[in-house]
């Protein structure tokens, strides 16, 4: 009876134990996270900063808006990730395209793309369905009817990691991108924008 | 000789009293956009040809310290709905001791035809501006 107590008292302490060493999981509100600690790596506000300051200079420059009105057709090229981490550089392109988009004055096509179309299905049902009996040809996409690109969007992220002392780290980023007119190789705007962090050697910034 | 001198002093004296400095004309209080160590002394707004509603804040830190002040700008379109866009977050801009500091915002679409400003210190709002 008295080892039944004791091995009954000892796993209570134990749950209890393991129980409390265990931080809770709890979803972040991505609107007001700003006392949150800051991460030696990128995170979602890393990404939200850049892209609010590009769509702002972007648009402040004027690059996107037509001379005669109307709208410029996107096409975006590599944004090369040179960095330490496992980034998909979609987590700051597409917040980009978003934001030109309700501006109004682009419109971005998925029919083209450096590793052929983003949105394959454009391409592959005019193939599938063009001549084929089953489908009303009236209602499949004629040809000549797609816009080519005229202006192209590209970029870098760099990572460079410099030593401060024996215990502290600084980790720069630096976000760079260029809009290019296609007609002219010409680049109509360009900017970067650098996060720094600096930290303990024991965080890992990648 | 005596007289020679207090014409002289006469002369200083009104000299002096013509360089007193006078009432700044730009300073310009916006509503609510003063506590002890900022100022907002004016907010200018335009329609650039592309039609973008485009604003600039111009304040100044009264005090000798660098913080960082936080600004948001929230759009709406004539019919007075909110226009959702990553342009409305909170930024910040730096603002260094006794020194005037500028905001510029652009508006995320053509379609802005109005817009509120928020302005923050240290997490606390100083200043809620409304356009006409």
């Amino acid at each position: 009876m008295r080892t039944s107590i004791k091995l009954a008292l000892s796993s209570t302490l134990a749950i209890a134990l393991l129980t409390g060493c265990s931080s809770a999981t709890r979803n972040i509100d991505i609107h007001n996270d700003k006392k949150a600690s800051a991460v030696m790596g990128l995170d979602y506000r890393d990404f939200q900063g850049v892209a609010q300051d590009m769509v702002k200079s972007l648009i402040n420059s004027g690059a996107v808006s037509k001379p005669n009105g109307g709208r410029y057709v996107l096409v975006v090229s590599r944004v090369i990730n040179d960095t330490m981490q496992h980034i998909d550089t979609d987590q700051l392109v597409k917040k980009i395209r978003v934001a030109l988009l309700r501006s109004g004055k682009v419109v971005v096509t998925t029919a083209v793309g450096l590793n052929g179309a983003e949105d394959k299905m454009a391409m592959q049902t005019r193939k599938d369905l063009r001549g084929n009996g089953e489908f009303n040809q009236r209602t499949v996409a004629a040809k000549g009817q797609m816009i080519a690109p005229e202006l192209s969007l590209s970029g870098k992220i760099i990572q460079r990691n410099i030593r401060v002392d024996s215990s502290t780290q600084q980790v720069e980023y630096y976000f760079q991108m260029t809009l290019t007119d296609i007609n002219t190789g010409l680049a109509y705007w360009e900017d970067e924008k650098v996060i720094g962090k600096r930290g303990s050697n024991n965080s890992v910034a990648w | 000789m005596r007289y020679i001198l207090l014409s002289f002093l006469t002369l200083i004296f009104l000299t002096g009293c013509t360089n007193t400095p006078q009432t700044d004309p730009m300073v310009k209080i916006i509503g609510n956009c003063l506590n002890n160590d900022i100022i907002i002394r004016d907010i200018s707004e335009r329609v650039r040809a592309d039609d973008f509603m485009q604003i600039q804040v111009t304040g100044e830190n009264l005090t000798s310290n660098y913080f960082k002040i936080e600004y948001r700008v929230v759009w709406f379109d004539k019919n007075h709905f909110k226009i959702d866009s990553i342009l409305s977050n909170w930024a910040e801009i730096p603002a260094y001791g006794e020194q005037p500091f500028y905001i510029n915002a652009i508006s995320p679409s053509h379609k802005a035809t109005s817009y509120r400003l928020y302005l923050k210190k240290e997490g606390n709002l100083i200043c809620e501006h409304q356009s006409n």
